[in-house]
């Protein structure tokens, strides 16, 4: 095995081995475990997202694996949120009196499931065959559902029973999208693979019927409109690290595997055609968030309508193609993942402060917390666009990026939609930092800001980063790389 | 596939879409899979695959059944008969619209379809919280079909992924109906409305 092969496995194996171990361990032993756990497993994860950006044009590939440089971001960004999320675990569980077992035993079964989905996550990115993929996918909907209910209360259980149903039915649809395929490509398992499936006979129309059944069932799982009516649900009352790894991380790795769908099909049923279904989504995603992010709303429900447009701008950076748009999207997927987790990182303290807020939307936190204020100022200015912000520059390349593929009128009606978001999450973050806050609120420090303020700090200085990476990025080893076609 | 079998599938998939009792649509779906166990002899891995987690889940489901007894069936909005007219239309839509799905009987293919369809029509239509569980096993009963009668064999496998993932699903639909019926005294999806934008 290559040291790259080595890392692809551990980067899902060593979560695993740490649910296990979390599953298992001494009750005062849960929490230590858990952080040694998120330490060692983003190390690996970000060593690989290290190596693999190092040298973008290489790319291992087998049947079964695949270490390339969107798998190197993915996994990257999945180690990063993953070890983020466990940080402000302990905070989350302090505010927690119930759940779906008793109560000494919420940190255990919490942990377990935490890291069990961290696992099967981390494997999405690295998996080099579809079938595999699914699999991996339909296991995320399992440890996760549990998550999203894991408060047991009743708002909490219908959006896990949401989110378990819809997915499950969607991914059931991608599935026999699937089974065309192995039926029309031939040769065993093997032949979905990443690299087999562009070999598929060209012509005839199942495999166009195969791409659309996959692609609409793999849209429920990834949020897209408008089949994305488990996200607000299952974003607003998961536990806040939960939505984090929900939004930041599972979202685009499931879109990645649409991606990879896209590319090795590409020469099947035909750039153009396989561009559009994706072009079509990212526009139908935009619009259906631009409504919900001019109402008032709760902070989380907010941030899951954002995560609607965020992953339509990421469909349409990688539907327009080109190193252009991608390098938007590069930008874009670990800027929303930073500054979209941060985001429900700090509805801990808000909650703890301010526990009308879950139910309804939040406003003048500057006035009384003004650390909090700092952080959801980050997360909202950031996502919604505001300059610095690395999203301002992404988007701009994503949009540039559809006039330079010839989709101008798509590129146009993207960028219109894009203000419209940017003016409504402007004016949720005058709101929520200086507006009139809705119910009595008290000064004093918020539960769990400490860890909170430091991921802010973090996060601001990665962002401004980002920002400066993205003047580069277009012309690019990494983007070009991005931008390859299926052989 | 002969046209019979074919047709006894289907047709014990529009019983899950129109039946009251919890109890006898699980046993349809039990009855479906290992149908599929049975036509699978000839590979001893996905027939395998096949008994095991029909006898799994149905024991499984039969079970939840008897530990959230209901006073009296979960109504849906929906009466039977429209149901049951819905599967059908969209059924006989699907084969219409999907050009050939490349397996080895054309039989086999309506199955599939119809049964995909069932599954659809049975989530989104039944109130049941139980029944929203066997339609998602409809869809993936009909993927079984499909992966039968595959030219290429790999349908072992393809049995193996999907006996895993469906029990483990439905074992997460299980833990979930179990807290639905303790909070809100019965399993039904009309109580679960209270998030709207």
């Amino acid at each position: 095995m290559t040291s790259r092969e080595l890392l692809a496995v551990a980067v899902a194996l060593l979560p695993a081995v740490t649910a296990a171990v979390a599953a298992a361990a001494p009750r005062r032993a849960i929490g230590p475990v858990a952080i040694a756990g998120a330490a060692v497993s983003a190390a690996a994860a970000v060593t690989l997202a290290a190596v693999t950006l190092a040298a973008p044009g290489t790319t291992f590939e087998t049947a079964w694996l695949i270490v390339d440089p969107a798998a190197g971001i993915l996994v990257g960004v999945i180690g990063v949120v993953g070890a983020a999320s466990v940080l402000v675990s302990p905070s989350y569980l302090r505010t927690v009196d119930e759940g779906l077992v008793r109560h000494a035993a919420l940190p255990r079964l919490y942990y377990g499931l935490l890291f069990a989905f961290w696992a099967v996550l981390a494997g999405v990115p690295v998996i080099g065959n579809l079938g595999g993929a699914w699999l991996l996918v339909e296991a995320t909907t399992a440890a996760s559902a549990l998550l999203v209910g894991f408060s047991g209360k009743g708002r909490a259980l219908e959006a896990g029973w949401k989110y378990l149903i819809l997915t499950s039915l969607g991914l059931g649809v991608a599935l026999l999208g699937i089974v065309l395929l192995a039926a029309t490509a031939g040769g065993g398992l093997d032949a979905l693979s990443w690299h087999q499936l562009a070999l598929i006979p060209a012509g005839g129309r199942t495999v166009l019927v195969a791409y659309l059944l996959l692609l609409a069932g793999l849209a429920a799982k990834i949020g897209w409109a408008p089949v994305h009516n488990w996200l607000p649900d299952a974003h607003s009352e998961a536990p806040a690290p939960v939505s984090a790894l929900l939004s930041a991380a599972l979202l685009p790795a499931v879109l990645l595997v649409a991606w990879r769908s896209s590319r090795s099909l590409a020469p099947v049923i035909g750039a153009q055609t396989a561009r559009s279904v994706l072009v079509g989504f990212g526009l139908v995603s935009l619009a259906f968030a631009v409504p919900f992010l001019w109402r008032p709303l709760p902070w989380k429900r907010l941030l899951a309508y954002s995560s609607l447009e965020h992953m339509g701008v990421v469909a349409l950076g990688v539907g327009f193609g080109g190193p252009v748009a991608f390098a938007g999207v590069a930008v874009h997927i670990a800027g929303h993942a930073l500054a979209k987790a941060l985001g429900f990182y700090a509805a801990v303290p808000l909650l703890a402060h301010e526990p009308h807020a879950g139910g309804h939307p939040a406003g003048g936190v500057a006035r009384t917390q003004p650390a909090l204020a700092a952080t959801m100022g980050v997360s909202l200015g950031a996502l919604a666009g505001l300059p610095p912000s690395p999203l301002f520059l992404s988007e701009v390349l994503i949009v540039a990026g559809g006039f330079a593929a010839g989709r101008p009128w798509a590129a146009a009606v993207a960028a219109v939609l894009l203000s419209l978001g940017f003016l409504g999450l402007a004016h949720a973050l005058l709101d929520v930092l200086a507006g009139r806050a809705r119910h009595a609120s008290h000064r004093g420090d918020a539960v769990g800001m400490r860890p909170v303020a430091v991921l802010t700090v973090l996060t601001a200085a990665i962002l401004l980063v980002l920002t400066a990476a993205a003047f580069f990025l277009p012309g690019s080893e990494l983007a070009h790389a991005l931008a390859r076609e299926a052989p | 596939m002969s046209g019979a079998l074919a047709w006894l599938l289907v047709a014990l998939g529009l019983g899950v879409v129109v039946v009251r009792r919890r109890s006898l649509a699980v046993a349809l779906v039990t009855a479906q899979a290992l149908i599929l166990a049975v036509r699978a002899h000839a590979e001893a891995g996905a027939a395998a695959a096949l008994a095991v987690r029909a006898l799994v889940l149905g024991v499984l489901l039969l079970l939840v059944v008897s530990r959230t007894r209901e006073p009296r069936p979960v109504r849906s909005g929906v009466a039977p008969l429209l149901r049951g007219g819905l599967a059908v239309t969209l059924a006989l839509a699907l084969t219409w619209l999907v050009p050939t799905l490349g397996l080895v009987s054309r039989n086999a293919e309506r199955g599939v379809l119809a049964l995909v369809s069932f599954g659809l029509v049975a989530v989104a239509t039944r109130a049941a919280t139980l029944f929203q569980v066997l339609g998602i096993v409809l869809v993936e009963n009909g993927l079984a079909l499909a992966a039968l009668q595959l030219h290429t064999g790999s349908s072992a496998a393809i049995e193996l992924g999907v006996a895993c993932d469906l029990t483990l699903i439905a074992t997460v639909a299980v833990v979930f109906h179990e807290r639905i019926f303790a909070e809100f005294g019965a399993g039904d999806v009309a109580a679960l409305r209270s998030l709207r934008d």
